[in-house]
């Protein structure tokens, strides 16, 4: 197995604490990332998706467990030294293109504030330069970099956000459903250019969506959440062919595909978490059902999602 | 089957400051009962300018309706007055909004705006109305009615605001509903069930359904007949299983292999090259011609007509031209192409 770029041990984030509001956003989850790999995570609206990509990059701050990143702890007490560090390793490109760049500022200005902040530049003329490169890369041309954002469709801009994640030359970027505002042509276009960028630079992608088809088209690995658990942990193939927990089977089960004789006749399934009926003090946890392939489950799901499993 | 609303070579512009944009170029079509239309295309293709035409709703001032007739029960709604577009506005043709977290009043109870359509068009009193509300609100499968029809939208969930929306679009039993991407801003599982709703409540009421929507997926699931624009006119349409497994127009070609399947391995996804046509200067030939790798010598020069490809199946390119040459689509439609005639030839 390739090596650990990112493990997550027990990330818990709370807010409203000790508040009669308190919500669990996310609640005692577990996961690695490898290098080189894409990780999606799918859910509802509300599962805590977008918020465990956010504590992951430290724009909240974890209420429990540990982030390490290359082994080192992400939260915690850090200088601005050891924060500038993560900050040049970790990227975040963000769902709407319309809200996450700055409408006063110039496109240049905009990609290089990273290279500004972290001094990758040593000339006006190496920064402008990097800028220039930089458009080229994500598909633009280099007279785009004097313009200002409204000037964009939703597609050029979410690519100007794309070439200012990669502008502090990254290992990691959380791509929180990058392109769920996008119309459907222009979203294979933004994958493509993700796609093509991993395997130029040998990014690792944690891929936030709810849009199933494209996550599996661009994952090779898929988190399921469901209320801030995480509820199947599997291999994207895997996860398809065998979803084993009754949520990720009633999520599969939606996705609405281009084919109206399967339409016809599709059956979807409902998810209701009281049907798993756990007894006080049961012990519901990951459970590993193949090489890779995690539910969350008690002792005596596992067996019966054992048996199922290996008749598929 | 009969015709419930027809739309005749409808032009409509936006006079801006940079010009006339012209974001209807000649639209026809017909809806007719119990069916549902779904029109798809890309943003700025013009599907959601024409729906609101038929409502009427385009803002005054900077959009005219150049040419063209809306024909509903007779009446050209094109140039209709607007006192009567207020007596058919939710009463016979109603809409559905993208966003339900915007399209319903916050500073109004749901159960006041489930009545407003009951109180004005049907003239019924509070109590009468109230009664209607909260069956109205028990259909589209919302718990505690009595005490829901008191809750201001804040209180209630997205998915459950979009079925108040569709409620309050359903209360006078309208003959045309108009659904403006109604279930894109939701949840695919929520997504699913509004999907079901509205099928559901159609056959119970008996109402004909403009769907618009970009995802592909959506329309196989709720469409009779699809309805594919591009640059401001209708490129193709046909029965949804016409135009799924037997696509004509390259456009149609290119939005089904742009979307992966679940089967899509590694390879790329197919893009669309270039980017939609300017409707400020609209190009003199196919608008689609210079982003179609298909695209011939008269593709440039002349805007292709409607060509019959059956009794249901229409597609404005000159590839179905009898002098055309043939050309090999892209292998996934060749594969659902290859479906299609078998399944003619076995009889179905």
């Amino acid at each position: 197995m390739a090596e650990k770029l990112l493990e997550v041990k027990n990330l818990k984030q709370y807010f409203n604490i000790g508040k009669p509001k308190e919500v669990r956003a996310v609640d005692d989850i577990s996961f690695d990332i490898y290098k080189g790999e894409t990780l999606g995570l799918v859910g509802e609206s509300g599962c805590g998706k977008s918020t465990t990509g956010r504590s992951l990059i430290r724009l909240y701050n974890a209420t429990g467990g540990e982030v390490l990143y290359n082994g080192v702890n992400v939260h915690g007490k850090k200088s601005r030294s050891e924060l500038k560090t993560f900050n040049q390793k970790m990227q975040m490109i963000f769902q709407d293109p319309y809200a996450s760049l700055n409408p006063r500022m110039k496109v240049s200005d905009i990609i290089a504030e990273g290279i500004d902040i972290h001094g990758l530049a040593k000339s006006s003329k190496e920064r402008t330069e990097k800028v220039h490169r930089l458009l080229e890369t994500v598909g633009l041309n280099r007279e785009h970099a004097n313009r200002y954002p409204h000037e964009f469709s939703g597609g050029q801009r979410q690519r100007i956000g794309i070439a200012r994640a990669l502008a502090v030359e990254p290992e990691f970027i959380i791509a929180d459903e990058p392109i769920s505002a996008l119309d459907v042509s222009i979203q294979a276009q933004v994958v493509n250019l993700l796609k093509k960028l991993q395997k130029e630079r040998g990014l690792t992608y944690l891929f936030i969506a709810h849009d199933l088809s494209m996550v599996k088209y661009i994952s090779d690995r898929i988190g399921v959440m469901y209320f801030g658990k995480l509820v199947e942990l599997a291999p994207a193939e895997d996860l398809y062919r065998n979803p084993m927990h009754p949520y990720t089977q009633s999520l599969l089960s939606a996705i609405p595909l281009p084919d109206p004789e399967y339409e016809r006749t599709r059956t979807r399934k409902t998810y209701h978490p009281e049907d798993h009926q756990y007894a006080e003090g049961e012990d519901v946890k990951m459970r590993e059902i193949s090489p890779g392939h995690f539910v969350l489950c008690s002792e005596k799901e596992f067996e019966q999602y054992n048996t199922n499993y290996n008749h598929l | 089957m009969k015709k419930i609303l027809e739309v005749k070579d409808l032009h409509i512009s936006f006079h801006t400051f940079a010009g006339e944009v012209q974001a209807i170029r000649g639209v026809d079509f017909d809806l007719y009962e119990g069916e549902t239309l779904a029109i798809v295309g890309e943003s700025g293709s013009g599907k959601s300018v024409t729906t609101k035409s038929i409502m009427r709703l385009l803002p005054e001032g900077n959009s005219e309706i150049k040419s063209g007739e809306i024909l509903f029960n007779g009446e050209n709604l094109a140039t209709a007055s607007e006192k009567k577009m207020q007596k058919i506005r939710g009463k016979d043709i109603s809409m559905i909004f993208q966003d339900p977290m915007t399209s319903l009043n916050p500073t109004m109870t749901i159960g006041k705006q489930i009545m407003e359509p009951l109180r004005k068009h049907r003239n019924l009193n509070k109590s009468e109305a109230t009664k209607r509300a909260i069956k109205l609100l028990d259909l589209v499968g919302i718990p505690k009615p009595e005490t829901r029809l008191k809750q201001y939208p804040h209180q209630f969930s997205g998915g459950m605001r979009q079925r108040v929306v569709i409620a309050i679009a359903l209360a006078c039993a309208p003959k045309v509903l108009i659904a403006d991407e109604p279930t894109t801003a939701l949840d695919v599982t929520i997504q699913g069930q509004i999907l079901d709703l509205m099928k559901e409540l159609q056959k119970k009421i008996e109402t004909s359904i403009i769907f618009i929507t970009h995802d592909l997926g959506v329309v196989a699931n709720v469409a009779d007949r699809v309805a594919v624009m591009y640059g401001g006119k209708i490129v193709e349409v046909g029965t949804v299983d016409e135009i799924f497994y037997n696509p004509q127009h390259p456009y149609t070609w290119g939005l089904i292999s742009s979307m992966p399947s679940l089967d899509t391995q590694d390879e790329e996804l197919y893009v669309i090259p270039g980017t939609p046509p300017d409707l400020l200067h609209p190009p003199k030939g196919d608008a689609f011609a210079p982003r179609n790798e298909y695209a011939m010598k008269i593709d440039r020069e002349e805007q292709p007509p409607m060509f019959k490809v059956s009794d249901t199946h229409y597609a404005a390119t000159w590839l179905l031209h009898p002098n055309a040459p043939k050309v090999e689509p892209p292998l996934v439609v060749q594969e659902r192409q290859a479906k299609f005639h078998a399944s003619l030839k076995g009889g179905k």
